[in-house]
């Protein structure tokens, strides 16, 4: 039997659905993309002048890599995020395993606060009391001043993921593991850090990016000598602006993309 | 489930956690504490500071000496802080009603594609924030990206004179920390039973009372945490500032960095560090409370 | 009758632009009375919960229309249907008290405050929750949930009241109470009742009408006992109560009765249901509770024929027991203890199996 209203169905959406939350969300992506695209865009502007555009041109590229400051400024970014990274991801490991396994202690939250202090704090304090404490204390190692630094904000980013894994393992195969004779450094060895793998390289990750991103810390307590790339990058803003900068910012950008896309892929494998 | 080495429970527990206890100790704490000192210390005109007490750095905050010695209010501290208010309040504020359709949509979409999004939302967030900042120097920009379509096209006939401008600074800080409302709204919004939307239109709930009477109260949490992991960074930002509103329209961040790089007092930067710390502490310490509070009051949701 | 509900030929069909489209309903089309307790009946994915949905407005039909007393609900979103569901894990509001749950549906109808205040209480007072008022839903147990979610639906006075499956996530015997109250609450509040049930017993004990659901389609729309001791077909049959399926074919006929052969050389005799012919291929269907079992030398006003135990399973108030009885034909039947408790029977005792022709009835194949 026909019915009498099909011509007139209109398409209704289902209850909780809103019309124009795709273009809203659309406008959200491009609002956030934006000044990334603009960046790439006009690391190709073969004019100098950095906001007309002028033609594309790998110059800056060229220009960029040849630059003796960039390529120090780079290295010592690697040589900081590297260190930062290995010490802060081991000293992570092993507080994670702690707070993750060790049941509820006493000082249990406190820890879990301390741990994740740096990430409360806003930046511009901690540069500021880190500054002020090598300061006070005397301590000055150059780039090792940046780097203990770092080591110290990049904890909680580290801890974060190893954490998460750590609760989401599966406690039996550790079990069957101690069920099949092994000591408890056996397990440790053959079964925990196996499988805890995937979270400690993501955590590694994160804390690589974080250190490589860093600004305002490093600027502040960082000396002469010890520049990192977004120090540089900022000098060169404050200089006047170059289209080396969007260069160099294109490639520390791809950099950045890269692990994170690379973390993601790892935590998701994780969660298999 | 400890599966460590030597001695104890406790004795493995400490030893694991000795090291993040040592480094965030002696590099996060002790330094506050020490900043804290430092802000009742004299400045020393090349750097660093006298060992003489002093208040004059918390003086600073309000009065200034004029020709004759005399203290007088200086609205100029107080004016800076309060723009800092302000300016975190409506990032803050803009965040919130750009994110949450945003959270909200991402929520509608099926399981696998929700991913992807979060994918998408997280990666500028990883990347450096300085050079993004940048980039919108150049959007913003006199001959920019946003300029020059329109005086090309006829629209405008002079610069929009975007730059150095509280409103450039704004979306600045919008930009910056957006992500970090979209996220704790998103992870709110996932634990929403739909059910509750239909039981409520069901009962002659109009579109608009679903979202005002059902969602939004279910997820306050998600909707408070964003606004705080927002509004935090906002009052100590630096670069957009910085970068966006030029040497005169000053926040706290830029103003503290000042004192360590030209200005050379150091007592008066930790004394507004201790200002922006305090801040903070109160805010996280509400934030505690409430959240304590609801949980009793609502139980196990 | 007034016809409070009418389906007329609904179809759903969910992605219907996929390669995998699925069709929940198939050209549905019944009618539910007004002031009755209507139920549907079928195993998961008969298209019972989508129908409602339909009906509620969650969903959108793919072709057909509903009617709610004469007129057009299709087109109407949930919120413009005089229509209010019992969910079936409840969807009470979390961070609401169980009077500002309930006050809701009124709230949005913008009702006048005293109005909603005596609503609340006489509704509340209905499903014997008038105390708790003040609490919240996560500090009630499932049965109290379940009155909130009752409550809620019916405080708007809503001309149908959709309920689904509200009773399944209870154990027994409260379910077996609530049924009581539902049925009650609806004699008393008069409103149409839609209920949608996988569990036949509950079926059964509650309904005026019951229409039984399988693959998206109506099977059969009766009262309770139609539906048990008429079914239509195979499937209905199956699905309520327990029962012995005998396939054969017709041989004869004699007045109201109609032989049939089973197995290989079995005669059973069967109720003459008309329009069958000699050679068509039936099945009978037998209750096994119209099956009487004695010693095989008691006296019976019932033909029997010898059947022997081949097994045996206790399940308290009775016992099941299957009969061999030759020629490859099993039937079950049921028995009850002794006295003292004993079972009356044991594994391969030979006995009188009895149950007259009118027991059997035939189904179409």
């Amino acid at each position: 039997m026909q019915n009498p209203s099909s011509h007139k169905r209109n398409k209704m959406l289902p209850v909780g659905h809103y019309r124009g939350l795709g273009a809203w969300t659309v406008f959200f992506f491009i609002f956030l993309y934006l000044p990334i695209v603009v960046l790439i865009f006009y690391s190709f502007n073969a004019n100098r002048m950095v906001m007309n555009w002028g033609g594309f041109g790998f110059d800056w590229y060229l220009k960029a890599f040849n630059n003796d400051d960039i390529q120090n400024a780079v290295w010592n970014s690697l040589i900081v995020a590297t260190v930062a990274t290995a010490f802060a991801t081991s000293i992570a490991t092993v507080g994670a395993l702690v707070l993750a396994r060790g049941g509820n202690f006493r000082g249990k939250t406190i820890s879990l606060g301390l741990i994740t202090l740096p990430l409360m704090v806003p930046e511009i304090v901690t540069a500021v009391a880190v500054l002020i404490f090598f300061s006070a204390v005397g301590i000055n190692w150059g780039l090792g001043n940046v780097i203990i630094a770092h080591i110290t904000f990049c904890i909680p980013f580290a801890f974060m993921p190893i954490r998460a894994r750590l609760e989401g393992m599966d406690t039996s195969l550790e079990q069957a593991a101690r069920d099949l004779y092994a000591s408890e450094w056996e397990t440790f060895r053959f079964v925990t850090v196996p499988l805890l793998m995937p979270g400690i390289v993501a955590g590694a990750m994160l804390s690589f990016v974080i250190s490589m991103d860093d600004f305002i810390i490093t600027l502040m307590v960082g000396g002469a000598g010890s520049t990192t790339l977004p120090v540089y990058i900022y000098s060169m803003i404050r200089r006047g602006l170059t289209p080396e900068i969007n260069a160099v910012s294109t490639v520390l950008l791809f950099v950045s993309i890269a692990i994170v896309t690379a973390y993601w892929v790892v935590s998701k494998k994780g969660t298999d | 489930m400890n599966l460590w080495l030597p001695k104890s429970a406790a004795g493995k527990r400490w030893l694991g956690l000795a090291p993040s206890y040592f480094i965030i100790g002696i590099f996060m704490l002790v330094p506050m504490v020490i900043m804290g000192v430092f802000s009742f210390l004299e400045p020393n005109p090349y750097g660093g500071v006298k060992p003489v007490g002093s208040l004059a750095a918390y003086v600073k905050l309000f009065f200034e000496y004029d020709l004759e010695d005399n203290l007088v209010f200086n609205p100029g501290y107080i004016n800076i802080i309060f723009r800092s208010f302000q300016l975190s309040f409506g990032a803050t504020l803009l965040c919130l009603v750009f994110g949450f359709p945003v959270a909200y949509y991402i929520t509608l979409q099926p399981e696998n594609r929700r991913n992807f999004y979060i994918y998408l939302i997280t990666i500028p967030f990883w990347t450096n924030l300085l050079i993004r900042t940048f980039a919108w120097i150049i959007i913003l920009g006199r001959g920019g990206v946003i300029e020059t379509p329109l005086l090309a096209a006829g629209i405008i006939e002079d610069s929009l004179r975007m730059m150095y401008t509280d409103g450039a600074i704004a979306i600045g800080l919008t930009y910056s920390y957006l992500p970090l409302m979209v996220l704790p709204i998103y992870a709110s919004l996932e634990k929403l039973d739909f059910r509750l939307l239909e039981a409520a239109s069901d009962l002659y709930a109009s579109r608009l009372e679903v979202m005002t009477k059902v969602v939004i109260p279910l997820c306050k949490p998600g909707i408070i945490a964003g606004c705080i992991l927002v509004f935090i960074p906002c009052l100590g930002a630096f670069i957009a500032p910085n970068l966006l509103g030029g040497g005169k329209n000053l926040m706290l961040g830029s103003l503290v960095q000042f004192q360590f790089a030209s200005a050379r007092n150091w007592p008066f930067g930790a004394a507004l560090s201790m200002l922006l710390l305090s801040a903070v502490v109160i805010m996280l310490i509400f934030y505690a409370r409430a959240a304590s509070k609801r949980a009793s009051m609502e139980g196990s949701d | 009758m007034i016809a409070a509900i009418d389906i007329r030929g609904v179809t759903k069909v969910y992605n219907p632009t996929s390669n995998q489209p699925v069709k929940a309903l198939d050209n549905v089309s019944l009618t539910i009375n007004d002031n009755e307790f209507f139920t549907l009946l079928g195993p998961s994915g008969c298209g019972k919960t989508t129908l409602l949905r339909l009906i509620a407005g969650f969903e959108q039909v793919s072709g057909g229309a509903i009617m709610l007393f004469d007129e057009e609900i299709v087109n109407l979103e949930p919120n413009q249907r005089p229509i209010n569901t019992v969910f079936q894990h409840y969807a009470l509001f979390p961070h609401m008290t169980v009077a500002d749950n309930v006050a809701f549906g009124l709230e949005r109808l913008r009702k006048p405050r005293s109005e909603i205040d005596a609503t609340v209480e006489r509704v509340l007072n209905l499903v014997k929750m008038k105390e708790l008022g003040d609490r919240r839903p996560n500090q009630l147990s499932g049965g109290q949930q379940q009155r909130v979610a009752l409550a809620r639906a019916l405080a708007p006075s809503p001309k149908v009241l959709l309920l689904d499956e509200p009773l399944s996530a209870l154990d027994l015997k409260l379910r077996q109470a609530m049924r009581e109250e539902l049925k009650q609450l609806q004699k008393e509040t008069g409103i149409t009742f839609v209920f949608v049930t996988h569990d036949q017993e509950e079926a059964l004990a509650m309904s005026d009408r019951i229409a039984v659901m399988s693959n998206g389609e109506v099977q059969q729309i009766g009262g309770p006992t139609d539906i048990y001791e008429h079914p239509v077909n195979r499937f209905v049959a199956d699905f309520i109560g327990d029962t012995n399926f005998l396939d054969g074919e017709i041989v004869s006929f004699n007045d109201d009765l109609v032989t049939c052969r089973i197995g290989a050389q079995s005669m059973f005799e069967a109720e003459n249901s008309g329009g069958h012919s000699i050679g068509d291929k039936v099945t009978l269907f037998l209750r096994p509770e119209k099956i009487t079992l004695s010693a095989p030398d008691q006296a019976s006003n019932v033909k029997t024929r010898p059947g022997k135990v081949a097994n045996i399973v206790y399940l308290g108030n009775q016992t099941a027991y299957t009969l061999d009885m030759g020629d490859g034909i099993e039937l079950t039947a049921q028995a009850r203890p002794r006295e003292d408790g004993k079972l009356p029977f044991a594994m391969g005792d030979s006995l009188a199996v009895g149950f007259s022709a009118r027991a059997l009835r035939v189904l179409a194949q």
